[in-house]
């Protein structure tokens, strides 16, 4: 490490009155790195340079997927369009006498069809809140964009925690030797290896609304319900739902890395803490958590940045009934064949997906000097 | 050597058998239903409530699958492909870590943020971006899902790779230095054996997700059917009555698809988890 320090000092020279050249030993490193990592950002530049520079360039046009006509640079209004939106009070419902309308003891309040603006676009309806004994209602004119993401974020944070959480439980369990672990660390995989739009028509078979489905068979011998919950329809289902299959599907994921993280760390010094009289959880806190950080880190990463992008499952299962940040820029370009507004919700996604990598390396102090 | 068995290390065993099991049967039993599903005829699939057993297993809807020419050739193809995209992610993706893990060099920073930044669009808007690049560069289908897979298992392998060789002892290194290796034969005979378990990790890891691409295969094989993937092809399975769809035969086929790759990882688990650095580092 005392070497390494060394090199790095004369790498940085500061810009003193008279520039010692850095030393051979430095150059022909610095020239190596490059060299090695050249590959990898040629591939790169190859296949993504183009891809993203049109992806940013068509988020400022009005540009129509497969279509003839002619493209406008719009500036902001795809992005204007995605964020616009409003909050308006609404009114409580009266009857003739002007009294207002109770239902069960509770008022009754306007539609928000009345009260959102529908010129120069129209607004609909993301929620309602209560505030101070009023109404009010939040209109936006992407309301399905904006449910989106706040669906995607909700699903990444819960679901990426039982994963990690689950990951670890599965990849102690199975770090030691035992008879039969090679056939559970195959088990382990199994999950991730099914291929994700079968694993999703598996989960779509077993959660159905009928009998016909494993949930509601089970769920009805068990006396849990009547054997007709509809987990994809009904709407404080669906989330759940989807975090149930995707924590399924890429546990694994997660697991097979702690595994091999968990490998690399030195037995003798679990015997040495051992030796000292630290317990299980002491030992697990204090030698694990600290030397599996670096390979926690890349796995929450990524396991965050694929299920931030999750696309497969709210495609084949929930359609158009609710989507993922990833199917509403797909549906906008294959359904409304809008290329602009589905590049800006691209781009959208990609800050937001930033931001959330930005606060993981710093949180986890993520080694990148 | 155990002399007597303490009761609480009998607690401690059967609590932890019971978590093997309670982890097996969490893991399984998606794919068990998968199984049974393929085993079932039509008439038993849609009945209620649903029998967690075929009463007559049929072996019907895997000898479609297995007598389907197009998915038997998927299955070449998807094997090709997937074996390819892993082992260029494993060469460029190792060199890259080692730079990134083990390297001073001015830019570091920069370029590990620039290629996790890959990675952070959805697929769904690079694709047309994508295909325009494939058909400058006249590709057929099975290299440019080979070079377009690369998008996500490239990133993904550098970067753990890059933690697992940042983790290796400078120690290590220096001594191959002092022995008078030059940087590469101390990468190729000192560090490489040693992630070997991360390599065959990220391998396994890569190998899968490239297996189980769909939407650039979807794409880029439109114009050329006999490259299809098994993703693909599945998606593209037509029931033998009309408009209906064939759950059985979908089950059956995800089955014979999960089968080799269970198969794969059976061959590599002891490499996995080699007791890595507990010999090597020692002394």
């Amino acid at each position: 490490m005392e070497n390494a320090n060394g090199l790095e000092a004369a790498a940085s020279v500061t810009p003193t009155p008279k520039r010692r050249p850095p030393s051979r030993l430095v150059r022909v490193e610095q020239r190596t790195a490059w060299l090695l990592l050249s590959p990898t950002f040629v591939i790169l530049a190859v296949i993504a340079l183009y891809p993203f520079a049109q992806v940013v360039y068509s988020s400022f046009t009005n540009a129509k997927f497969a279509s003839s006509t002619e493209t406008r640079f719009v500036g902001l209004d795809n992005y204007r369009a995605l964020f616009a939106f409003t909050i308006k009070e609404l009114p409580p419902r009266l009857d003739e006498d002007g009294e207002p309308v109770l239902r069960d003891g509770q008022v009754q309040y306007e539609s928000w069809v009345s009260v959102l603006p529908r010129q120069p676009q129209r607004f609909r309806q993301v929620f309602q809140f209560s505030l101070l004994g009023k109404r009010y209602v939040l209109g936006a004119v992407s309301a399905e964009f904006i449910r989106a993401v706040w669906d995607t974020v909700v699903f990444t944070v819960v679901a990426v925690f039982f994963e990690t959480v689950l990951g670890m439980i599965i990849a102690l369990t199975l770090a030691g030797n035992f008879p039969g672990r090679g056939l559970m660390r195959a088990a382990m995989l199994v999950p991730w290896a099914v291929i994700t739009v079968v694993s999703a028509r598996i989960w779509e078979w077993m959660l159905q609304p009928t009998r016909a489905g494993l949930f509601n068979t089970v769920g009805s011998y068990l006396g849990l319900s009547e054997g007709r919950t509809d987990f994809f329809g009904n709407p404080t289902l669906q989330l759940p739902s989807m975090i149930m299959m995707d924590v399924w599907k890429t546990t694994p994921f997660m697991a097979l890395l702690l595994l091999a993280g968990l490998a690399t760390i030195p037995s003798d010094i679990y015997e040495a803490a051992k030796v000292d009289g630290a317990g299980p959880l002491r030992r697990f806190f204090r030698i694990t958590v600290p030397l599996l950080r670096p390979t926690l880190a890349v796995a929450l990463i990524f396991r965050t940045l694929d299920s931030l992008r999750v696309f497969d499952i709210f495609q084949v299962v929930l359609g158009n009934q609710r989507y993922s940040m990833a199917s509403f820029a797909q549906d906008m370009l294959v359904s409304r064949r809008d290329l602009g507004m589905s590049s800006a919700a691209s781009m959208v996604i990609f800050v937001i997906i930033f931001v959330f990598a930005l606060i993981y390396i710093r949180m986890l102090r993520v080694d990148t000097r | 050597m155990r002399r007597r068995v303490k009761p609480a290390r009998v607690v401690g065993q059967v609590f932890f058998w019971l978590l093997v099991a309670v982890i097996f049967v969490y893991l399984m039993f998606p794919f068990y239903w998968a199984i049974v599903s393929a085993l079932k005829t039509q008439a038993e699939l849609i009945r209620t409530p649903a029998t967690l057993w075929p009463d007559q297993p049929v072996l019907t809807n895997f000898r479609s699958v297995l007598s389907n020419d197009r998915f038997v050739r998927a299955m070449g193809v998807s094997t090709l492909v997937a074996s390819s995209v892993t082992l260029l992610s494993l060469v460029v993706g190792a060199f890259a870590g080692y730079a990134l893990g083990k390297m001073r060099f001015k830019g570091k920073a920069p370029s590990l943020y620039v290629i996790l930044a890959m990675t952070m669009f959805p697929q769904i808007a690079v694709l047309a971006g994508l295909y325009a690049v494939i058909r400058v560069l006249g590709m057929p289908a099975i290299p440019s899902m080979i070079l377009s897979y690369m998008l996500f298992t490239l990133p993904f392998t550098v970067w753990v790779l890059t933690a697992f060789f940042r983790g290796l002892p400078d120690s290590l290194l220096q001594a191959a230095q002092v022995d008078g290796a030059t940087l590469f034969q101390a990468f190729r005979h000192v560090l490489l054996p040693l992630t070997a378990p991360a390599l065959v990790t990220t391998g396994l890891l890569a190998f899968i997700q490239a297996w189980n691409e769909y939407l650039f295969a979807l794409t880029f094989t439109i114009i050329d059917p006999p490259s299809r993937t098994v993703p693909v092809a599945i998606a593209l399975f037509t029931g033998e009555v009309a408009r209906q769809e064939p759950f059985g035969e979908i089950m059956a086929a995800a089955v014979i698809v999960t089968v080799p790759l269970v198969v794969l990882v059976l061959l590599f688990q002891q490499r996995i988890v080699a007791g890595l650095t507990a010999g090597a580092v020692k002394g």
